[in-house]
């Protein structure tokens, strides 16, 4: 999942716009963003929060600084438990050449000190777009650890696995994305916007359905020819 | 006390045949969130739980567990079942709940 593999990848299925959402941290977004500018693929920074309850959150950012921040600030709320390269990976952090720039001592796969109701204030207050990530998913989903959606949270997008929103999340509009984790993995799932320009704001007005602006799932497999 | 002699007198089913059976048992856990075991977790204990996805494994292998017991009859997956057969990993499975099976261990540990 080098910055180029993900770029070359997603421009090859056909996809314009990309986020770069690593759990826990935004270490590796600017390499990516670089790469992504190079090619000329639109491209977010964002996150995946991991709550307390393990909720998975997802947040979204036109602005390079604000998801810094929000790192940052996560960074702080992780546990000190360090990672075991051996099971988990060396959580390396690489620039666009792929070059290692260091490991990431603290274990990433863990969850903040932090509730799901804080987490979405958290990502609000940094400028972010807070979107619960694959909340029909029975592992890591919102209605899976919490029991249901809770009350009073009003969300613009909900990230969904089925392509169907389920019940509890007012007027919120489904969104579907590749969550890859391998480049095999890259445009499984989209989502086609009708919007004007690739910003989070865009992005907004488009499930809010301002001026003919649209949101539509792609849920289905993507294959290879 | 092994998690074979922790097998006999609870009745448990285990899934992973013979590896890690003869394993030390030390203590018990309960809950459903991995990142607690990860946080609280410690080697030798039985973790009573009702997740069995593959992350599961991983924690229970990172911790050191004597074994993962599978409460309210709940199956893992067939890839679950051979990442842990291949991790060393012993899972076991019961009908009873995680309370009845938490009673149950923590009497057979401290009797």
């Amino acid at each position: 999942m080098s910055p180029r593999l993900i770029v070359n990848a997603s421009r090859a299925r056909r996809i314009d716009l990309i986020a770069v959402t690593d759990h826990n941290s935004a270490a590796m977004t600017t390499a990516v963003a670089e790469a992504a500018a190079e090619a000329g693929l639109a491209f977010l920074y964002g996150m995946e929060l991991q709550t307390r309850e393990e909720v998975h959150l997802l947040a979204y950012f036109d602005d390079c600084e604000a998801c810094a921040a929000l790192s940052r600030a996560v960074y702080e709320l992780l546990p000190d438990r360090p990672n075991e390269p051996a099971y988990f990976g060396d959580q390396v952090c690489v620039d666009i050449d792929e070059t290692i720039l260091r490991s990431e001592p603290k274990l990433l796969v863990n969850s903040l000190d932090l509730g799901f109701d804080e987490a979405v204030r958290l990502v609000r207050s940094h400028g972010g777009l807070p979107v619960p990530a694959h909340v029909d998913r029975e592992t890591y989903g919102l209605i899976a650890q919490l029991g249901f959606v809770p009350e009073g949270l009003v969300f613009d997008l909900v990230e969904v696995v089925s392509g169907v929103l389920p019940d509890g999340f007012g007027s919120a509009v489904a969104v579907c994305s590749s969550d890859a984790h391998d480049p095999s993995q890259i445009g499984r799932r989209t989502t086609v916007f009708e919007m004007n320009d690739c910003t989070v704001d865009e992005m907004v007005r488009a499930a809010r359905g301002v001026g003919g602006r649209s949101v539509a799932c792609c849920p289905g497999e993507w294959r290879m020819k | 006390m092994t998690v074979s002699d922790v097998v006999d007198r609870l009745g448990l089913t285990v899934l992973t045949g013979s590896v890690g059976v003869e394993g030390a048992v030390s203590g018990g856990i309960v809950g459903d969130l991995l990142s607690y075991v990860l946080g609280t977790g410690a080697p030798d204990q039985i973790w009573i739980t009702v997740q069995h996805h593959a992350n599961v494994v991983a924690v229970a292998k990172v911790v050191g567990l004597a074994a993962v017991l599978l409460a309210d009859g709940r199956t893992p997956d067939e890839a679950v079942l051979a990442r842990a057969k291949s991790d060393g990993v012993v899972l076991l499975q019961s009908d009873e709940t995680a309370f009845e099976l938490s009673g149950r261990l923590h009497r057979l540990l401290t009797e």
